[in-house]
């Protein structure tokens, strides 16, 4: 026989359900209309990793071409994307924008969307994966910190890392290479030829732009909501007049002092970061990362779903940030941008405004894990503190060019005190005249 | 010709200027260290709602400053920081 549940204490003290509200029925649901706007925002949000983007079709690792099933596939700079070497079939990957709606519904983002490819870095992940090959069987081994795909020793398979595993390797989109490595090289000796002549001999004996290197570079492509608040004081001039003769005259200006307020409602479509803290770090002192950042940004509208067929030949860098570690980064550039907004807006300020204090509220962001195309070319200069690495990057897409050729001091310093010398030398002549 | 004391100094200054100058450009122009990705102007950004309340009244008047700009000018500099409100 079935023992009667036990009722619990019921005397003074003891715990007990709130009472209901006069009216309420007991099995009212929570309606959130009655909560508070925040409570509300955060209960209606959507949760975090809503977008799944792995394609289930590529988990065995290979990829097939769907003419003919050789995993002999390559990407080939061009509007297919992909070709096949054993039929020659051409075909290209979707594009995750219209794959997976990713250019739509900014104006209506809310919270945190992580898309699977962006999920967090599992804290036991390691970069070396172990495949057991679908061809033959085989044991096949990928290092992800440096390479995306590895080819069977005994069947010749190629083998891909396709399904998105918890160590950042796999994003969810890649931007495939469309500039050539001739047309990189090109750029690269370009942009050296226009800085020769106080470049370090070392560097130049060295310059070989033919070594330069095809690297996917792992971002987060951030869309994102925002409001920003910005309240300081700008100055309109009311006069302007000078005083004093001839040579000692000077010109004064009166002006009036107003208090200025702006707030900014804005949208902001496909931000990239740098998701790897090595290349996030843009310390000029300590390294040349700025470089490769200033050749952002990429047309990442065309990016395609993850296929490590546009990775045969290319070196890649596993991504090693997550979204909590960029959002601070985001947040501020996000601010930059809606100051940058409010500026024709304050025009009427004619001496400028100095704003002293500001707010960003970020209402929805959604994050995209992609790996974005770089030509790089490296030079390691020796020096104190293990020395400098200069990077000349190539914009694998857009082309645009940005590098840091290391300078022979002693030659800049004696041309910089020649020009001084020489300057000084007519000035003196102008004053004895 | 006859130049003042404040003009030959200036006059005499244009020497180390010039070398510091020309050190300052060159270095620039080879190692870029002062670039970075434009995002402000690169990225799309589509403005829902702009708005600002302009004052009635002047906070305050400045008569007979020499300088042409508002001291601490930021209205271009838009990623310098600033107290949070």
């Amino acid at each position: 026989m079935a023992s009667k549940p036990n009722p619990g204490p019921t005397g003074l003290g003891s715990p007990q359900d709130m009472p209901r509200a006069p009216g309420q029925h007991p099995m009212d649901p929570l309606d959130p209309s009655t909560l508070p706007e925040p409570i509300r925002d955060e209960l209606l949000a959507t949760d975090p990793a809503a977008i799944e983007t792995a394609s289930k079709e590529l988990r065995d690792g290979l990829n097939h071409c769907p003419k003919c099933g050789s995993t002999e596939v390559r990407h080939r700079p061009g509007p297919r994307g992909l070709i096949c070497l054993y039929c020659r079939h051409e075909w290209t990957a979707t594009r995750v924008e219209e794959a997976f709606g990713l250019g739509e519904g900014i104006a209506n983002l809310q919270g945190t969307q992580i898309a699977s490819g962006a999920r967090d870095i599992a804290a036991d992940a390691v970069g070396l994966l172990s495949f057991k090959c679908s061809g033959c069987g085989a044991e096949v081994v990928v290092n992800t910190e440096t390479a995306m795909t590895a080819r069977c020793h005994w069947c010749r398979h190629v083998l891909g890392v396709n399904e998105q595993i918890d160590n950042g390797a796999v994003p969810d989109a890649v931007l495939p290479f469309h500039i050539r490595k001739d047309d990189a090289v090109a750029r690269i000796s370009q942009f050296v030829n226009k800085r020769r002549l106080f470049a370090l001999e070392a560097f130049k004996d060295e310059f070989s732009p033919e070594n330069v290197v095809g690297v996917y570079l792992p971002y987060m492509v951030v869309d994102a909501r925002g409001s920003a608040d910005a309240a300081g004081l700008g100055e309109i001039e009311t006069r302007r007049y000078t005083r004093g003769q001839d040579k000692n005259k000077q010109t004064y200006f009166d002006a009036d002092v107003w208090r200025v307020q702006r707030h900014v409602d804005f949208t902001v479509d496909d931000l990239p970061l740098e998701s790897s803290a090595k290349r996030g770090n843009l310390d000029t002192r300590t390294n040349t990362h700025n470089v490769i950042n200033t050749i952002l940004p990429f047309d990442t509208k065309n990016a395609v779903k993850w296929n490590a067929s546009y990775l045969v030949g290319y070196t890649s860098e596993k991504r090693d940030r997550d979204v909590q570690h960029l959002m601070p980064r985001m947040r501020e550039q996000m601010l930059s941008i809606a100051r940058a907004q409010m500026q024709p807006s304050v025009r009427r300020y004619d001496r400028g405004v100095r704003w002293e204090r500001e707010r960003m509220d970020l209402k929805g962001t959604r994050w995209v894990a992609m790996y974005l195309p770089v030509w790089l070319y490296a030079y390691h200069h020796p020096g104190s503190g293990g020395g400098l690495r200069h990077y000349i990057a190539v914009n694998g897409r857009t082309g645009e060019t940005m590098g840091s050729v290391p300078v022979q001091q002693w030659k800049l310093i004696l041309a910089a005190l020649t020009i001084g010398t020489v300057v000084e030398a007519l000035a003196l002549w102008f004053i004895a005249r | 010709m006859n130049i003042d004391g404040d003009a030959i100094l200036l006059l005499l200054a244009l020497g180390p200027a010039g070398a510091v100058g020309f050190y300052w450009a060159m270095q620039r122009h080879y190692r870029n260290t002062d670039k970075s990705h434009a995002f402000e102007h690169e990225t799309a950004v589509e403005v829902l709602a702009l708005n600002g309340i302009e004052a009635l009244r002047t906070v305050a008047e400045i008569r007979g400053t020499r300088s042409p700009r508002i001291q601490g000018d930021n209205v271009g500099n838009h990623r310098q920081r600033v107290q949070p409100m």
